[in-house]
C-alpha cells in the first residue's frame, strides 16, 4: 500500500483511537503503580500449612483459654476459645495481642548473659548455659559453705499456686533460706480477710454469674479484675437482657470506670472510706433486723456482746456497729446519702442472691484488710457465705504433693533464721512477703544482708510503689540473677540472666484461675518452639538444684519440669472426678449444684494427661457446699465477725509492752474490742492535706498492660491522645479542679508529691472525682524498646506509700501532691 | 458459579450495641493482627497512625457523679450509597461486588487521598510510611493479607479474605449460600462481650436483619444518605442525637427517632 499523507492520518488517528482503547496504557499505569509501591520494604508473610494449638495464656492468672493460629511454624494470630470454660471465647487486649510479646525481638533476650561492664551500662556478654547454672550453683554452695543460706534471697512474680513458684520455694527451703518473697497481690489480702474471718486458706471464688445483685465495693469487674475473659464474657450474657432480669450491679469508684459506666448504680464515697460504707450498710442489716439470723445466731462468733474465759465483758460487732456508723455517721465519712446507704442496705437484704465484693486493679495491687473484713462482714449478714450466687469457700485443687524436701543441717538452721522482710513475724503476723520492708532491712545494714537475690516473672523496679528504696537495696545487693525473658528495668539491673521463654513457647499450669467459682486447673501447651537460646525457668530450677548437690539436688529428683507437673497433675486423676473437655453449650456456673457430668471419660492417667494437654482444662462443674461446722477454720469453728486470731498476734506482739504501743506500732487507730472486727481505719497521708491539696490515685485501664510484661506496641493504638500524646502522659482531673487549679485540657503541669515529681498533661473529664488526680499505670518504662521506652511517666516514682494497718502492705492510693501549671 | 444479580446477592452489615461495648479495644487489636496493620513509634499521632477500627469515646458532659461515657466502635461503614468511591481517579475503590462490601485495592492506588477528604466517617488512613513492625514483628504477618506499601490509602475491609475463604470452603462442599456463622470478621469474634454482630442484611433470617428493627438501632450521619451498613444500638439519648450534626435550632427531631418528650 502506498504511503500517501491521508493514509498517513488514517493511520495516526486510528493509532491513538487504538491505543485508547486498548487496554495497553491502563495496564502500563497499573503497572507503573505496582513496580513504584513493591519496595522491599514491603514485608512478604512467608506461607506454609494453616495449623491451629489449643492453649491457654498465662499473661496474667486469669486462665483463658487460647486458640493459637499458625501458618508453617509461626503464629501469626491468638484467639479466644469459645469451647474453654474459663472465658468461653473473650480474650482481653493483651491476650489478644500476644504475638508481638513473642516476636519483638528488641524486648528479648536470646540467651543467657553475664553482665561485664559495670552495672547499668549494659555491657553484657553471651555464655552457655552450662557455665551460667554451675557459676551460680556455685556461688550459692559458698552461701551455704559460710552457713549463710539465708542471704540467698529471692522475689517471685509467679502465681503463688503455680507449679513453678511451688518450685522456687522448694528450693529455697531446701538451700535454707527462709527469703523467698511473692510479689504483692491482691489476693494476699483476700487470703488474709478470709483467714482470720473464717480460718480458711483457700482461692478467692465469688460465685458472680449466679448473683443477682452484685455490691462492688471497688471492684474493677470489667476493667481487667480476677479472670478478665470470664468477666467480660458474663457480662456479655447478661448485658442484652432486660435490667429486671439480669443482676444489678451496683459499684462503688470514683471514677468513671468501665465498670463504673456500666453499673446500674454508681456510688462515689470518698477514696479509702469503703469500710464505713460498709460498716454502714452492716448498721442498716442489723438495725432494721435484716440480716440473717439463722446464719448469725449460729455460726457466728461475736456478734452479740460476750464474757471471754477469763470473765471480761466484750462488746460484740452489732453494739459497736450501731453504735458507730449510722447512715448519718457514713454520710459525714464518705459522702453517700445517708438515704442512699440505707435504700442500698434494704436493697442488699431483700435480693434472693446478693453479694458484696471487694478488690482491687488487675490483681497485683493489694487492698486494705480491715476493708476487706468489713464488705465479707456483710456476706456473712446476709448469710452469703458458701451458697450460691454468694461467696464460696473454696480449696486448693487436690494436686498430688511431691515427697518432702530433703534437709541438712545448714537448711534447718537457715530456716529457723528470720526472713528480713518481717512478714509471719510477730510484727506481720499474717502477711506473706513485704517488698519494702526487705528493701529497708538491705539499706538498713552495713554491708548488704543479701549476697544473691534471684527475680523471676517479675519486674519490681517498675511495678512496686515503693521502687525507690528497692532500687537502693539493689543496688547494694552484690549478685542479681534474673529470670525475666525481657529486657525489663529490673533485669538490666542484673549481673546475670537466665532467660525463660515466653509464655508462648511454654509449658505452664494456672491452677484455680483468679476469682473462679469451681476447680479448674488450666495448662498451657507451647505453640511454638522456643526462638532463642532460653530455657524454661522450671526446667532452670531443676538444673540448678541438682548442680548444687547434697540434699538440695536429692530434694529435686526430676528430670524435667514436664515430669514435675505431671506428677502433681496425677492427684487430679485419682480424685476421680472431673471434666477435661467443654463444649461451650452450657455455662458450668449454671450447674454448679446439680452434681452431674462429674464422671470423667477418661479411663487411665495416660489417656488423662494427653487429653489435658489437648484441651487444656481439667474442672469440676461442681462445688461442694458442706455443712457449716467443717467450713470455719477459726479457733471457735465459727464464723468470726471478732477475729480471734488477730487477738491471739496482738497479744504475742505486745509482750513486753503496752498494747496501745502494740498498736501504735502496727498503725490500727481503733481501740477496745473493735480492733479485732472489721471497721473503717482512716488511712492518714503522710503529707499535709494543706501543703498538698489534691489526692493522686494510680488507675488501671484493660487496655494498658501495667503489670511485669510490657505493653504491646498494638495496645498503644487503642489509647486515645487524651491518655498519651507523643511521649506526655495525661491525668484525670475533674472541670472543678482544673478551673481551681487554672489548668485547661492539655496543659502541662508539674505533680508533686512528699517524694518527687512528674510532669504530665491536663486531660478535663467530668467522670472524675473533683479532689482526685487519676493517672494510669504502665506508662514512663526507662527500659523496653522505642515503642514504649520514654512515653509517659510511671506515677510510683511519686507515689508516698503508707502502711496498710495490720497487713503492713504497701497502700498506694493515698498520696497528696499538688499540681502546678508550668 | 452462576452470575448473581448484584441487587439479589448479600449485603454484609454490623450491629454494634453500645450499651454491651466497654470499649476494651480488643476488637482494634484483633483487626490489626488479622490484617497487618502496621505499628508506628508513636500510635499518639492520630493524624498518622493506622487503625481500621477506632474507637470513640463520647461524654454526655454532666457533672460527676452523673457522667456517662459510651465507646463508639467505628470500623468503615461499608455505605450503600459510598462518598468514597466516585471521587477516585484510579478506580481503587469500588463498591461493585455482590456483597456490598466497599473493596480498597492497594495496588492501584495512587495517594491522592480524594477519598480519604470524601469519606464523612474518617474512616480511611493513609500511609505516610513504610510500612513499619518491630524488628522481629514481621514473623507474625498473615500471608492472607497483603501488607500496604507507603503511599496508599487502607481501610477496613469488612475481613474480605475470610469471606473469600467461606466462600471457597462453602463451594467446595457444593454450596451457594453461606451459613450464618461461616463469615465473621474479626472484629466481631473478638469482642470479648459479643457487642458485635455480623451478618447479611438481605437475609432476613440473619439476627442483623433482626437487629436492626430494635427502636433503638440508628446510623452514623444518616442524614448524609450514605447509608452505612454499621448500625448502632443504645439506649442513651444523648448519644443517639450525637450521632447526626444539626444547626443550632433546627428540630432534632430529624434523626431517625423522635426525641423524646423529657429528653
Ligand atoms: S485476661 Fe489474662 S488470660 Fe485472658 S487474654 Fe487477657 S491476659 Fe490473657
Ligand atoms: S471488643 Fe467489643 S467491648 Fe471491646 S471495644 Fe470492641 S466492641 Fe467494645
Ligand atoms: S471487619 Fe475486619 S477489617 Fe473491618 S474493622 Fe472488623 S476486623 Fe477490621
Amino acid at each position: 500500500m502506498e504511503f500517501s499523507r491521508r493514509n498517513f492520518i488514517k493511520f495516526f488517528a486510528g493509532g491513538i483511537g487504538g491505543t485508547l482503547v486498548s487496554p495497553l496504557p491502563w495496564k502500563l499505569i497499573d503497572d507503573i503503580a505496582i513496580w513504584t509501591q513493591n519496595w522491599s520494604w514491603v514485608p512478604l508473610p512467608g506461607r506454609g500449612k494453616f495449623s491451629t494449638v489449643n492453649s491457654v495464656c498465662t499473661l496474667c492468672s486469669g486462665g483463658c483459654g487460647i486458640e493459637v493460629r499458625k501458618v508453617g511454624n509461626r503464629v501469626v494470630k491468638i484467639e479466644g476459645r469459645r469451647n474453654y470454660p474459663v472465658n468461653q471465647g473473650a480474650l482481653c487486649p493483651l491476650g489478644m495481642a500476644g504475638q508481638q510479646i513473642l516476636y519483638n525481638e528488641g524486648i528479648r533476650w536470646k540467651a543467657p548473659m553475664k553482665r561485664v561492664g559495670p552495672r547499668g551500662s549494659q555491657e553484657w556478654e553471651e555464655i552457655t548455659w552450662d557455665e551460667a547454672l554451675n557459676g551460680l550453683a556455685t556461688k550459692i554452695r559458698g552461701l551455704r559453705n559460710e552457713g549463710n543460706p539465708e542471704k540467698l534471697a529471692g522475689i517471685d512474680g509467679n502465681h503463688s499456686r503455680s507449679t513453678v513458684a511451688l518450685l522456687i520455694k522448694r528450693l529455697f527451703d531446701a538451700i535454707g533460706s527462709p527469703n523467698y518473697l511473692g510479689m504483692p497481690r491482691e489476693e494476699d489480702t483476700h487470703a488474709m480477710a478470709a483467714f482470720l474471718m473464717q480460718g480458711t486458706n483457700g482461692p478467692v471464688a465469688y460465685d458472680l454469674e449466679n448473683s443477682d445483685f452484685i455490691l462492688s465495693f471497688g471492684c474493677p469487674l470489667l476493667d481487667g479484675w480476677g479472670a478478665p475473659g470470664r468477666m467480660m464474657s458474663a457480662w456479655g450474657q447478661v448485658a442484652g437482657d432486660k435490667p429486671s432480669t439480669r443482676p444489678f450491679l451496683a459499684h462503688i469508684d470514683q471514677r468513671a470506670s468501665r465498670t463504673a459506666l456500666k453499673a446500674d448504680q454508681w456510688l462515689a464515697p470518698f477514696p479509702g472510706t469503703e469500710a464505713a460504707l460498709a460498716m454502714g450498710i452492716a448498721h442498716v442489716l442489723i438495725r432494721e433486723k435484716r440480716y440473717s439470723k439463722e446464719f448469725v445466731d449460729d455460726c457466728t462468733f461475736g456478734f452479740a456482746d460476750w464474757f471471754d474465759a477469763q470473765g471480761h465483758g466484750h462488746k460484740g460487732f452489732a453494739n459497736i456497729v450501731l453504735k458507730k456508723y449510722s447512715p448519718q455517721i457514713v454520710e459525714n465519712i464518705t459522702g453517700i446519702k445517708k438515704s442512699i446507704v440505707i435504700e442500698l442496705a434494704r436493697r442488699f437484704a431483700s435480693s434472693h442472691a446478693p453479694i458484696a465484693l471487694t478488690g482491687r486493679g488487675k490483681g497485683l495491687l493489694p487492698g486494705s484488710v480491715y476493708e476487706f473484713m468489713a464488705v465479707h462482714a456483710l456476706n456473712a449478714l446476709a448469710g452469703r457465705i458458701n451458697k450460691s450466687g454468694g461467696v464460696l469457700v473454696a480449696h486448693d485443687l487436690p494436686l498430688a504433693p511431691w515427697p518432702d524436701a530433703e534437709y541438712d543441717t545448714v537448711a534447718t538452721d537457715g530456716l529457723k533464721r528470720e526472713r528480713l522482710d518481717r512478714a509471719g513475724t510477730p510484727r506481720y503476723p499474717f502477711t506473706r512477703s513485704l517488698i519494702h520492708t526487705f528493701s529497708e532491712a538491705v539499706n538498713s545494714s552495713q554491708s548488704s544482708p543479701v549476697d544473691i537475690l534471684l527475680i523471676s516473672s517479675a519486674n519490681p523496679v517498675f511495678t512496686i510503689p515503693d521502687s525507690k528504696s528497692l532500687i537502693e537495696a539493689l543496688d547494694k545487693i552484690p549478685f542479681i540473677v534474673s529470670f525475666s525473658p525481657f529486657k525489663d528495668e529490673t533485669s538490666l539491673m542484673a549481673d546475670l540472666i537466665l532467660p525463660d521463654h515466653t509464655y508462648l513457647e511454654k509449658m505452664e499450669d494456672v491452677p484455680r484461675p483468679t476469682g473462679v467459682q469451681y476447680p479448674l486447673f488450666a495448662l498451657s501447651q507451647p505453640a511454638v518452639k522456643p526462638l532463642y537460646r532460653t530455657r524454661h525457668s522450671g526446667d532452670v530450677i531443676i538444673s540448678l538444684a541438682q548442680r548444687i548437690g547434697g540434699t538440695i539436688a536429692e530434694s529435686f529428683q526430676w528430670n524435667s519440669f514436664e515430669e514435675t507437673l505431671k506428677g502433681r497433675v496425677k492427684g487430679l486423676y485419682q480424685l476421680g472426678q472431673g471434666q477435661i473437655a467443654y463444649d461451650g453449650s452450657e455455662p458450668v456456673w449454671k450447674r454448679l449444684d446439680k452434681k452431674s457430668g462429674l464422671t470423667p471419660v477418661y479411663s487411665s492417667f495416660e489417656s488423662m494427661w494427653e487429653a489435658l494437654r489437648e484441651t487444656g482444662c481439667w474442672y469440676v462443674p461442681s462445688h461442694t457446699f458442706g455443712t457449716w461446722s467443717e467450713i470455719f477454720q477459726t479457733p471457735s469453728k465459727k464464723f468470726e465477725f471478732f477475729s480471734s486470731n488477730i487477738e491471739l498476734a496482738l497479744k504475742t506482739y505486745s509482750k513486753g509492752k503496752s498494747l496501745d504501743d502494740a498498736l501504735a506500732d502496727v498503725g490500727i487507730l481503733a481501740r477496745g474490742d473493735e480492733v479485732y472486727m472489721p471497721h473503717y481505719e482512716e488511712l492518714k497521708s503522710r503529707a499535709d492535706e494543706k501543703e498538698y491539696p489534691l489526692l493522686l490515685v494510680p488507675i488501671e485501664l484493660i487496655n494498658l498492660a501495667s503489670g511485669w510484661i510490657g505493653n504491646p506496641p498494638f495496645l498503644n493504638k487503642t489509647l486515645f491522645d487524651h491518655q498519651l500524646r507523643k511521649d506526655d502522659l495525661f491525668v484525670e482531673v475533674n472541670p472543678k479542679t482544673a478551673s481551681t487549679h487554672g489548668l485547661q485540657e492539655g496543659s502541662k503541669a508539674v505533680l508533686k508529691s512528699r517524694t518527687g515529681e512528674l510532669t504530665v498533661r491536663v486531660h478535663v473529664f467530668h467522670g472524675a472525682m473533683p479532689g482526685v488526680v487519676f493517672i494510669p499505670l504502665g506508662l514512663g518504662h526507662t527500659a523496653y524498646d522505642r515503642y514504649l521506652k520514654g512515653k509517659g511517666v510511671n506515677p510510683y516514682e511519686i507515689i508516698d506509700p503508707t502502711e496498710d494497718p495490720l497487713s503492713g502492705q504497701s497502700v498506694w492510693w493515698n498520696t497528696r501532691v499538688t499540681m502546678v501549671k508550668i | 458459579m452462576k452470575k448473581r444479580d448484584s441487587a439479589k446477592g448479600a449485603r454484609y452489615g454490623m450491629v454494634i450495641d453500645l450499651d454491651r461495648c466497654t470499649g476494651c479495644g480488643t476488637c482494634t487489636i484483633a483487626c490489626a493482627a488479622e490484617n497487618n496493620v502496621s505499628v508506628l513509634y508513636d500510635e499518639s499521632d492520630k493524624t498518622r497512625n493506622i487503625n481500621w477500627l477506632k474507637i470513640y469515646m463520647l461524654t454526655n458532659g454532666k457533672a460527676f457523679p452523673h457522667t456517662e461515657v459510651v465507646y463508639l466502635p467505628r470500623p468503615c461503614m461499608q455505605c450503600g450509597n459510598p462518598p468514597c468511591v466516585p471521587v477516585c481517579p484510579a478506580t481503587a475503590t469500588t463498591n461493585d461486588s455482590d456483597d456490598g462490601i466497599v473493596s480498597q485495592i492497594y495496588t492501584r492506588c495512587i495517594g491522592c487521598r480524594y477519598c480519604m477528604a470524601a469519606c464523612p466517617y474518617h474512616a480511611r488512613d493513609f500511609n505516610w510510611f513504610d510500612p513499619a513492625f518491630p524488628k522481629g514483628m514481621d514473623r507474625y504477618l498473615s500471608p492472607e493479607v497483603s501488607p500496604r506499601m507507603r503511599g496508599v490509602v487502607e481501610k477496613c475491609s469488612f475481613c474480605h479474605h475470610r469471606l473469600m475463604s467461606a466462600k471457597s470452603k462453602a463451594y467446595f462442599e457444593g454450596r451457594r449460600d453461606l451459613r450464618e456463622d461461616e463469615y465473621i470478621p474479626a472484629c466481631v469474634e473478638a469482642c470479648p462481650t459479643q457487642a458485635i454482630t455480623f451478618g447479611d442484611l438481605n437475609n432476613p433470617k440473619h439476627r442483623v436483619s433482626e437487629l436492626i428493627k430494635n427502636p433503638s438501632a440508628f446510623r452514623l450521619l444518616e442524614r448524609l444518605g450514605t447509608e452505612p451498613k454499621v448500625y448502632y444500638l443504645t439506649t442513651k439519648d444523648w448519644m443517639r442525637r450525637m450521632a447526626d450534626n444539626y444547626l443550632q435550632g433546627e428540630s432534632k427531631k430529624e434523626g431517625n427517632r423522635p426525641e423524646k418528650k423529657n429528653g
